[in-house]
């Protein structure tokens, strides 16, 4: 029973208190790796949602409640992760169309986008620095290069797949 | 399709239901979700059961709440055209395929788990996220119009709470209030 509330909890805070998609890797991150979740099961949840449609949020929400405990796991991550928006934007829908947009709501956003983007380069750094293999040239090479693919705007799936073959071939 | 006429469906028609359904199944099918999902939806939703006005009102509000876009949408254009049911409706097809196709995929992968070549991949795909992720927190940040100087202090200060450790859900509550009490 504790494990599905704290699923349910950390879903429900990652999406209250993060934009969609991406963005909400980095709360993700911290709530969960070395808690509930393995780092390699961090990646292999991020890789394999780069690959299926839909929203990102509901995608982490299956894999990680389904890995954690089972169908029931996945259940409780999945209500957690849509309730936030949800309820919000129903809410938004009933009382706020009527007021306009709230400034400070609109303020309160602005303040947590540069918070979000300084978490996720944070996290995106641990994951280098603390990961199993050094800096050695491997990693150097797959980081320059998908660096200069995501700049471009290659699509994220494809340079996931190549990082992964170079590390089966490299990597050990 | 496009005759504005059918804007004045009833919001108890089945067919509302169950078009709202089909819509947001077919663009969380096709799909991740973010501006693509926005161009489809605009394709299938403005003229037919919405005007463009509602549609920009709808990805208005859906920017400044946090939460997956695509049940934001659904929840909005749910709501506004087939009341409470249409948005259980259009939220449940936005919910679906994503969540259908992971228990597929994680259901099929189980017996890959253990296999050795699948450590190697994992640890090639490490800094390929990392930057995934790094290039996405930059198209972010930038995103916020110009970079402005209280930005980039709030951004400053979270680094700074970041590595003395502070507990994330407060460091990003933190940039959300100086948000409220800084910008004007």
């Amino acid at each position: 029973m504790g494990i599905l509330l704290s699923l349910f909890w950390i879903f429900l805070k990652v999406n209250l208190l993060s934009n969609s998609g991406i963005a909400s890797v980095g709360l993700l991150h911290q709530e969960a790796v070395g808690k509930i979740i393995s780092e390699d099961q961090f990646i292999q949840a991020i890789s394999i949602s780069s690959v299926l449609p839909g929203s990102e949020a509901e995608k982490f929400a299956m894999f990680i409640g389904l890995r954690v405990a089972g169908l029931p796991g996945a259940l409780v991550a999945l209500l957690g992760a849509s309730l936030p928006p949800t309820i919000l934007m129903l809410a938004v829908f009933m009382v706020l169309k009527r007021l306009q947009r709230e400034a400070w709501l609109t303020r309160f956003v602005k303040g947590l986008i540069p918070a979000v983007a300084v978490l996720m380069v944070y996290v995106a750094y641990g994951l280098v620095a603390s990961g199993k293999n050094p800096l050695n040239w491997q990693v150097l090479t797959i980081s320059a290069f998908s660096l200069i693919a995501f700049i471009f705007d290659a699509p994220p799936p494809l340079v996931l797949i190549a990082a992964g073959i170079f590390g089966i071939i490299f990597l050990k | 399709m496009n005759n504005p006429t059918t804007l004045n469906k009833s919001p108890r028609d089945v067919r509302i239901w169950l078009e709202l359904f089909w819509i947001f199944l077919k663009t969380n099918t096709l799909t991740s979700s973010g501006p693509a999902s926005v161009g489809l939806l605009y394709k299938d939703v403005v003229g037919n059961l919405m005007t463009e006005a509602e549609f920009v009102e709808a990805v208005g509000f859906s920017n400044f709440l946090p939460g997956s876009e695509a049940l934001k949408l659904a929840m909005f254009i749910g709501f506004a055209t087939g009341g409470y049911i249409g948005s259980v409706v259009a939220v449940v097809g936005a919910i679906l395929p994503p969540t259908a196709s992971m228990l597929l995929v994680l259901f099929l992968l189980q017996d890959f788990q253990n296999q050795p070549w699948v450590h190697g991949l994992i640890q090639g795909m490490v800094p390929a996220v990392a930057m995934l992720i790094s290039v996405a927190a930059w198209k972010l940040f930038k995103g916020s119009k110009s970079i402005e100087k209280l930005p980039l202090l709030i951004a400053g200060l979270s680094l700074i709470a970041f590595m003395l450790g502070a507990p994330t859900p407060l460091v990003l509550l933190g940039g959300g209030l100086l948000g409220i009490f800084l910008f004007r």
